[in-house]
């Protein structure tokens, strides 16, 4: 065909005659090249991911992301055979303690400069920079943060049950499920059967009932506060959530039941809001569920923080590391924030970003507003369910004991507590 | 190079022309051997030293004694894999043996049919675990499959939700097990029967006794060694499962379906506990052995007999 060759040449001049500019630049240094590995294959966590590489690429970087599907630990896996073979990526996706035990067995890039030229310290909140620079050091970056305890609301499952309250506090919480059932609604709650399902309603729900108490007893780990009145409390909330739940859920994922959820077959859901982009990205409108806080007895909201960052790993490359500071350039900057954040449904890392545009929803909004006031309370602590607590062994050894009280309901709750102090014990 | 081994046979030294003659067969079954040998030597003795070491993330040196071990074996899902193990292992051995002679001694009635049926009844042999525990996932789980099914039908109070009940699920694995592997011992079984002497079996009908008779008296007795086989490869399958239970309830309701294989893996690649996990490795090595063990010396002392007899 030679007059699609012709087009196709008079494309290919133009596009290098754009492209002269960069190339010039190019000359003068390597070209960026990025190795990243992450568990973001598919759906809206994918789209970010490739989202941000265009950008990358825009930039005149080669980008080579190898996702590892599944759960973080399956992503952990093959980081462990590259970091042993002696060949880690430049950067890698890691969170929570897991950046400081992992930081100890291979060297990592100090990021400090760089940090210090985008002023970033300053508009990250002070738990969570903690977490990024074990010994002082920036070694990684967070990108997007989520609260693991919103609260999804069915509006179809609001008008059945005649209520129009978003509920506050876990009595508002419980007295809503009731008028639900009331109201012809034979599975109030929505959440799935997984692991980090079944811990995330233990720890929305001792979060909720007193943020104090959480701090110390699951992050510090203080045995007095894991045997104290309110965990026990929490693992009563939770038994109600149980018996709320479809009982055919096994372990199956929440995703498994959004369907229900939005005709108003099932009414409430406590999930991360990741569930947001997930709801979108099947096709569900704004319009059909609203997203608030999850319950807190003092009223004021509770944040339980799950961030996702960026590692990156020490190479002799002059190319990789040339990626690895255009990559840490582009993971703070404010709009590459918003892009990602607009599309996965979390909220940016940067306190200054501003949310009242267009791309951003109501349920970011009061997400990003909870952060602010539960920082401001010192209401915001790091999540058990999604690794931002503890280290991985210690975090999975919590939530058997968890996900087997939601499975058995001839657990009491102080069985439960016993358990879950035992088993903190013997895993350390 | 090449004029050496040519030139062997024409000297006359038979004994070396006999080695350079037989050296691909020497080479086809040695190497291998040795090398696999080496593989599995090696890898082994590295499991269990770093059984003794405190690794988490990576392989560490180091020595910690037994602290693993006693770490692994007081955890509750330790406990609930090895009990899960003993039910299991029995339940599962146990039913697919019946299963499979049953199978067989129908199909040996020289009906019409039998190659079909035989096909029908291995093929699940074919299929992986993963495969298998999928399907069943679904058949079993009491939203999506049989129960469903039947409610569909009309029978509302009618319950199978073993899937999702806690104290029932490992039979679901039971079930989806002997599904796979019965067809495994009605084949072997039937080789069995197939072998039995035709004479005796027409003795004994001559001396007046009935086909239950015959079967009971005669023909079972000797597939005695055909049992000790498949009860053998039976419990070291059992012993090893990992991807039907994985497919099929993920070791849930919550852990009630642990099995020891679940539990390494969980401990060295979801909770990154490397020594802990060799430990729970080592563990499931012994467990085995008991069951090799006495097979081992079962077959050492029928050798001894036969050849003293």
């Amino acid at each position: 065909m030679p007059i699609t060759t012709t087009r196709r040449r008079l494309l290919a001049g133009s596009a290098a005659a754009l492209a002269l500019p960069a190339f010039a630049r190019a000359q003068s240094a390597v070209k960026p090249r990025l190795t990243a590995i992450s568990q973001w294959s598919a759906g809206s966590d994918g789209a970010a991911i490739t989202a941000l590489g265009k950008k990358f690429e825009e930039k005149g970087g080669i980008w080579q992301h190898s996702p590892v599907p599944g759960f973080t630990t399956e992503m952990m896996n093959k980081l462990r055979a590259q970091i042993i073979a002696g060949d880690p990526p430049a950067c890698s996706q890691l969170k929570g303690p897991e950046i400081a035990a992992w930081s100890k067995i291979a060297p990592t890039v100090n990021l400090d400069a760089l940090v210090a030229a985008a002023g970033y310290e300053k508009v990250v909140a002070p738990d969570l920079a903690r977490l990024h620079k074990p010994e002082g050091k920036w070694i990684s970056l967070p990108l997007q943060i989520y609260s693991t305890n919103m609260l999804f609301l069915s509006k179809r499952a609001m008008d059945k049950a005649k209520a129009d309250k978003i509920p506050v506090t876990w009595a508002d919480f419980n007295d809503l499920a009731e008028k639900m059932k009331a109201g012809g609604i034979t599975y109030p709650i929505a959440n799935g059967g997984t692991r980090p399902d079944d811990g995330q309603k233990f720890e929305a729900s001792f979060a909720g009932i007193s943020p104090a108490s959480y701090r110390a007893a699951i992050m510090n780990l203080d045995k007095k506060a894991l045997e104290g009145p309110e965990i026990k409390a929490a693992f009563a909330q939770v038994r109600k959530i149980a018996n709320w739940m479809d009982p055919n859920v096994g372990a199956q994922p929440y995703a498994t039941n959004l369907k229900r959820f939005v005709d108003g077959d099932m009414g409430m859901m406590i999930q991360g809001g990741w569930a947001q982009g997930v709801l979108r990205n099947a096709g569900f409108k704004f319009d059909d569920f609203i997203i608030a806080p999850g319950p807190s007895d003092n009223s004021r909201p509770v944040f339980l923080l799950n961030a996702d960052a960026f590692i990156f790993w020490q190479r002799k490359e002059p190319d990789l590391q040339a990626g690895q500071t255009l990559m840490a350039q582009l993971v703070m900057d404010p709009a590459i924030q918003t892009m990602y954040s607009q599309i996965t449904g979390s909220i940016p890392v940067r306190t200054d970003v501003d949310l009242s545009g267009d791309g951003w929803s109501d349920g970011q909004r009061r997400t990003a507003a909870a952060l602010k006031d539960a920082v401001a309370n010192n209401q915001a602590v790091l999540s058990l369910a999604h690794n931002m607590a503890q280290e991985n062994g210690l975090t999975a050894a919590m939530i058997d004991v968890l996900t087997e009280y939601v499975k058995n309901k001839t657990i009491t709750p102080e069985q439960a507590v016993t358990r879950l102090a035992e088993a903190v014990e013997g895993s350390r | 190079m090449t004029g050496t081994g040519a030139a062997a046979p024409r000297t006359g030294w038979p004994a070396i022309s006999g080695v350079v003659r037989r050296l691909p067969e020497y080479m086809t079954i040695w190497v291998p051997l040795l090398l696999s040998a080496a593989h599995l030597v090696s890898f082994s003795l590295w499991t269990i030293w770093i059984s003794f070491t405190p690794s988490t993330l990576v392989p560490v040196s180091g020595w910690v004694g037994l602290r693993n071990y006693t770490a692994v074996m007081a955890s509750r899902n330790w406990k609930i894999a090895f009990d899960n193990l003993l039910l299991f292992g029995s339940a599962f051995v146990l039913l697919s043996l019946v299963t499979g002679l049953i199978l067989a001694i129908l199909l040996d009635q020289r009906i019409r049919g039998e190659n079909v049926l035989r096909s029908i009844f291995l093929y699940p042999l074919a299929v992986s675990f993963v495969v298998t525990g999928t399907v069943w996932s679904w058949l079993l789980n009491p939203g999506l499959g049989i129960q469903k099914l039947v409610h569909d039908l009309g029978w509302t109070s009618f319950r199978f939700d073993w899937l999702v009940d806690r104290d029932m699920a490992i039979w679901t694995i039971v079930i989806a097990a002997i599904w796979q592997s019965s067809g495994f011992a009605m084949a072997l079984f039937l080789a069995g029967l197939r072998s039995v002497d035709a004479d005796i079996i027409k003795a004994a009908q001559i001396d007046g006794a009935g086909p239950i008779r015959t079967y009971w008296r005669v023909i079972l007795p000797t597939l005695w060694p055909i049992t000790i086989t498949v009860v053998v490869v039976q419990l070291q399958f059992a012993i090893s499962a990992f991807d039907l239970v994985r497919a099929l309830t993920n070791g849930g309701p919550g852990i009630a379906t642990q099995l020891p294989a679940l539990v390494v893996y969980d401990l060295m690649f979801q909770r990154s506990q490397l020594g802990r996990g060799a430990a729970a490795a080592v563990l499931m090595l012994l467990i085995l052995l008991v069951v090799l063990l006495p097979y081992a010396a079962w077959r050492y002392v029928q050798r001894r007999r036969a050849t003293h007899a």
